[in-house]
């Protein structure tokens, strides 16, 4: 039986190995998405229940008062209080690869609310002490080739200034993708402005991340009446607001993935029945020579099965080896911040994914063909 | 006394088609002996390869008694039909419907892998079946790679390497020319006269019919008429 089913896949080579290409190509395309929107996802998997943004209930783009910091500081719960604003700017120039997120921070308190980043402390202590210092993740540092003492140039989009900066510490993180980012004093900013007097975040640590419905409540309560209401929420929700801001891509990314699915299952199938269909005299001769209607269907679903098996194989070999020259294209795209890597879910869902579609597409053949009576296959000579 | 291989007892076989029902046999009375040859004339649409595939268990009556190789046929299910068939039947085609992805050897090998025997006791019924019909030394040919008549030799040696009851052939040199035609009728007279094998065969060819020891007649479904035929088997 087995050897009929291998050499009945040999029959016709290149529709075989065409529906195992298209399988395998839709399964390499799955699974990019798959990493695309696991990256994507980063920023939700990093964020600590304890902490909590608070911003500008209208947009983020809408600014706060640097008052709010010390009557945030007031609220129950909440240990401490550390303002964040995005930066952005252009460094060097437009290119993906020279672009990353740029933050300002005050380092009197930074590190009170972000405990997990890890500093050498005298490298701390010398970005603290320089105006112009910036700090930035190690992996950055790498892909940028910086060293300490090194000087760049950001150039003001939001901000219509220009800042140089001096690298002053390089910090770590073992989550990858955070360390894809550089933070440097808001006071640099705040004087080179005019001393606008403005913060767009503020980050609150809470003793007790069970209080964080308390602390939200309280938080948009105390500015309710004020002319920058807040919007209080979990640093969680906070990113996954990032990724609807990205106009729900995951989703779509989702939707994308899915009619992958479905159109590889009816060309598939469409196949397996053609190939089914042009063997009903042999099914039938084979049925008169004493085979039996679940040998014929096992015989037919073992065909498709081979075809989504080897095709999930093929495609989840080459995702292997693409996703390896593919990733500082994609990391470049910037989704997310986060890093793209490989990951064993997302191939084993390809591969049980391939080998649905050939189960599934040898399934109507093959009882079709079960089904048939000898007579009516003998017939059609 | 031979054993009765085959027993028919009144049997019909109809059709329906949307409205209309046809009735292609009618009242089929026949016993067939073990050792006989058998050819089975008439007419096109007299009901032969119906009758045929009757005996082969691949289609049912309608009524009637229909008992092969000591089985009432009609009484068994698909799976246990499928077994019967396995032992039982040897069936030969018009078109030899050899599966054209295995070898000779496989293709005749292909009915015994149904049943549970070592690989060398396959071996040696395929080498002694395809032996029988002079292709030993075409064993690794593709149907591809061989002739019309020796095609039809394969599938003979296929019909009979599980040693079955009855023979049946559908019109088997109704596809090949005169000379591979004799070849094949040669063939059969051997197997039924040195193999003791019982044969019915289904066809036009009165030539072909004139080498069976028994001549069937079909009319419009119905037997008109059983007469000996003019031939020894061989």
């Amino acid at each position: 039986m087995i050897k009929l089913i291998r050499r009945n896949l040999l029959r016709n080579k290149r529709r075989t190995f065409l529906t195992m290409a298209s399988l395998a190509m839709a399964l390499f395309i799955l699974s990019l998405l798959g990493v695309v929107n696991d990256a994507m996802s980063f920023a939700d998997d990093s964020a600590m229940p304890d902490r909590l943004v608070v911003r500008n209930a209208i947009s983020l783009t809408f600014p706060l008062p640097e008052a709010y910091e010390q009557r945030l500081r007031t609220i129950d719960n909440v240990v401490s209080v550390t303002p964040q604003n995005w930066f952005q700017g252009v460094y060097k120039d437009q290119r993906p690869e020279n672009f990353f997120p740029r933050f300002t921070i005050d380092p009197a308190t930074f590190r009170s609310v972000f405990y997990d980043l890890e500093w050498n402390e005298e490298e701390w202590e010398a970005f603290a002490a320089q105006r112009t210092a910036f700090a930035a993740g190690r992996e950055l540092t790498e892909i940028q080739g910086w060293s300490l003492g090194d000087t760049i140039t950001i150039k003001g989009d939001i901000y219509p200034i220009d800042v140089e900066l001096q690298l002053r510490a390089i910090y770590d993180f073992d989550e990858p993708g955070q360390e894809r980012q550089i933070f440097f004093h808001r006071r640099y900013v705040e004087e080179a402005m005019g001393n606008p007097g403005q913060n767009g975040t503020y980050w609150l640590l809470l003793d007790d991340p069970e209080a964080a419905p308390a602390v939200i409540a309280a938080a948009e309560a105390m500015f309710e009446n004020s002319d920058n209401q807040v919007r209080a929420e979990t640093a969680e929700a906070f990113a996954a607001s990032f990724t609807e801001m990205l106009g729900n891509i995951r989703f779509f990314f989702s939707m994308i993935g899915l009619a992958i699915v479905i159109s590889i299952f009816l060309i598939t199938a469409n196949t397996m029945a053609m190939a089914a269909r042009e063997r009903t005299t042999e099914v039938s001769v084979l049925r008169t020579l004493g085979f039996r209607r679940n040998q014929v269907l096992g015989m037919v679903i073992g065909e498709s099965l081979a075809v989504g098996v080897l095709g999930a194989a093929l495609g989840v070999g080459f995702t292997a080896v693409a996703i390896q020259g593919a990733t500082p294209f994609l990391d470049q795209m910037g989704f997310g911040f986060g890093g793209f890597a490989l990951d064993v879910q997302v191939l084993a869902t390809a591969v049980a994914i391939g080998i649905a579609v050939g189960l599934l597409s040898g399934v109507f053949p093959a009882v079709a063909a079960a089904r048939l009576k000898i007579v009516d296959g003998l017939r059609r000579l | 006394m031979a054993e009765t291989v085959v027993q028919l007892r009144d049997v019909t076989k109809n059709y329906r088609r949307d409205a209309f029902e046809l009735k292609v046999l009618q009242g089929i009375t026949l016993d067939v002996e073990a050792g006989d040859y058998v050819a089975l004339m008439g007419p096109s649409g007299s009901g032969k390869s119906t009758l045929l595939n009757l005996l082969a268990g691949i289609d049912q009556p309608t009524s009637g008694e229909l008992i092969v190789a000591g089985q009432q046929v009609s009484r068994l299910g698909e799976s246990k039909l499928a077994l019967w068939r396995q032992r039982h039947i040897g069936f030969i085609f018009q078109f030899y419907n050899l599966i054209p992805v295995l070898t000779a050897y496989e293709n005749v090998e292909l009915p015994l892998t149904l049943r549970k025997s070592s690989r060398a006791a396959r071996r040696k019924r395929v080498e002694t079946a395809l032996s029988v019909v002079g292709l030993q030394n075409r064993m690794k040919h593709y149907p591809r790679q061989l002739s019309g008549g020796q095609e039809q030799r394969v599938a003979i040696a296929r019909a009979i390497v599980t040693d079955p009851t009855l023979l049946l052939a559908d019109e088997p040199t109704g596809d090949l020319d005169a000379e591979s035609g004799g070849e094949v009728l040669d063939l059969l007279g051997q197997l039924n006269e040195q193999f003791n094998k019982t044969i019915l065969m289904v066809t036009h060819d009165p030539k072909a019919a004139a080498r069976a020891k028994r001549l069937v007649r079909l009319d419009k479904g119905r037997l008109v008429a059983s007469a000996p035929g003019g031939g020894t088997g061989a």
